[in-house]
């Protein structure tokens, strides 16, 4: 054979690849456009009777109609049902619950947890927590530990979603599991809500040998609002080995708002800590508002480390008219001191007080 | 018949709002973004607008602050429907001009409230 023949031979394969590959994403178009075609003529009857509950109506035939809709037709419309489920709120959600649970929604979705497809599992167990199933809670705790990551994920939410407390050490023990973990943000946004009924649990968690535990464990407890464990918080603050849980236990004590917080924090604030640790708990003691602060922020806003002294900066904007006059002395290097320490204060006092000026200049413009 | 624009790029939104104010009596137009809302809107001026704020493109803010500034739409009573519920937010939101504000997910029965009482402070 000729190079010029290989050449043609080479062109007439590629060219007939062309032609077939242009064939099977044409005709595969075509289906997918008469499939969906399909769908929506099933679906449009349908529809109309779900908007109308989804808009509040509870007529009980209406729901009837929707609950006798064959199993074909309920699929058509499956996806925006459970759409709309996440969109509206009060009557409107409690009779499309309805019609979930009088279809068996609940009970087959229960089934489906154990499939192998995880795409299956996932939609499964986000349907049991938008539905609010307590009686899911334990098999939704197993799919904490499930093979597929999104699975779990997807669990984490939906007990959440629930709100049962019951998950909450499941919850917080995922996220510190060396293999199959669910990230700790997710899981501390789960664990939130749960709401104040999680607080027992996540105190024990505190006093858990993984860090990741006890770091997830000091964060919600500031963002579920648990006033009673400002104790061991504290003592968290105060001598956990990790930075990690040192540096959330002092961010929830600024959530928290204590008074018996403002000790540790002004400890923390000291130089023979680690930047990172001070800098929250600067922050913190802003979010306090608590005067009192006033002059051990004001020693560190002239501090080595750019993240103190700006956290100092913006936490005295925080604490009124003294903070803000602190801020003003230094602006015009009126703070003792040696002249390179003061020239630090006076430009992170500038910045922050010309931050409040544009933000008081913003909201001027919005009212 | 009263006049409702609604914009919003959530299929299922979109039609609950459209049916649940046409339930309510009121002669609605729906459309799916930002640009289609605010030419809607100048084409043949509605009586109220309801804007969802997350939209491609256009969002429902800049959708709120352009018909603010045009002599023909200032006057229009707005309401803002959106997911987005933190107190910076809803500030946005107001500042831009809305009269109202509200998040999802929420109530259809609310909405039709909401919207009668923006209306009748509109008349008053």
């Amino acid at each position: 054979m000729t190079l010029a023949d290989a050449a043609t031979a080479t062109i007439y394969v590629l060219s007939v690849a062309a032609v077939a590959l242009g064939a099977v994403i044409v005709f595969g178009r075509a289906a997918r456009r008469r499939r969906e075609e399909r769908r929506a003529r099933l679906a449009a009857p349908a529809r109309k009777l779900l908007l109308a509950i989804a808009a509040g109506d509870d007529d009980p035939d209406q729901i009837d109609e929707l609950v006798r809709l064959p199993d074909e037709v309920w699929t058509a419309v499956d996806a925006n049902a459970v759409a709309l489920l996440n969109k509206v709120r009060g009557e409107a959600r409690a009779a499309l619950v309805v019609v979930f649970e009088r279809r068996g929604a609940a009970w087959r979705a229960r089934s489906e947890l154990h499939r192998p497809d995880p795409v299956r599992r996932a939609r499964a167990a986000d349907l049991l927590g938008i539905l609010g199933r307590r009686d899911a809670v334990p098999a939704l705790c197993d799919l904490l530990r499930d093979a597929d990551a999104d699975v779990r994920v997807v669990a984490a939410r939906a007990l959440g979603r629930i709100g049962d407390p019951e998950a909450a050490r499941p919850l917080l023990e995922s996220v510190a599991t060396r293999r199959r973990e669910v990230p700790a943000h997710l899981a501390a946004h789960a664990l939130a809500g749960l709401g104040v009924g999680a607080q027992p649990a996540l105190v024990r968690g505190m006093d858990s040998p993984r860090e990741g535990v006890r770091a997830v464990a000091a964060e919600v407890l500031g963002l579920i609002g648990a006033v009673g464990a400002t104790g061991r918080i504290e003592a968290a603050l105060r001598a956990d080995p990790s930075t990690e849980v040192r540096v959330r236990a002092a961010r929830t004590l600024g959530r928290l708002g204590t008074r018996t917080a403002m000790a540790p924090l002004l400890d923390a604030l000291t130089a023979d800590h680690l930047p990172v640790l001070r800098a929250e708990a600067a922050k913190a003691l802003g979010e306090l508002g608590a005067p009192a602060a006033v002059d051990a922020l004001t020693a560190v806003l002239g501090d080595a480390e750019f993240v103190v002294a700006h956290e100092a900066a913006r936490a005295l904007l925080r604490l009124g008219v003294k903070g803000r006059a602190a801020l003003t002395s230094a602006r015009e290097g009126s703070l003792g001191g040696p002249r390179r320490i003061r020239t630090v204060a006076a430009a992170h006092a500038r910045e922050a007080l010309a931050v409040a000026e544009i933000d008081q200049h913003r909201r001027t413009l919005a009212s | 018949m009263t006049a409702i624009l609604v914009a919003d790029d959530d299929m299922d939104i979109r039609d609950l709002v459209a049916f649940k104010l046409e339930q309510a009596g009121f002669d609605v137009t729906a459309v799916d973004n930002g640009l289609a809302a605010l030419t809607a809107a100048r084409l043949e001026p509605p009586d109220l607008v309801v804007l969802d704020v997350m939209m491609p493109g256009m969002s429902g803010i800049d959708v709120c602050r352009e018909l603010r500034n045009d002599r023909s739409t200032s006057g229009l009573p707005i309401i803002l429907l959106t997911a987005r519920a933190q107190e910076g937010d809803v500030e946005v939101g107001f500042g831009a001009g809305a009269d109202d504000y509200i998040v999802k997910p929420f109530s259809p029965r609310e909405l039709v409230t909401r919207v009668e009482a923006v209306l009748a402070r509109q008349r008053a």
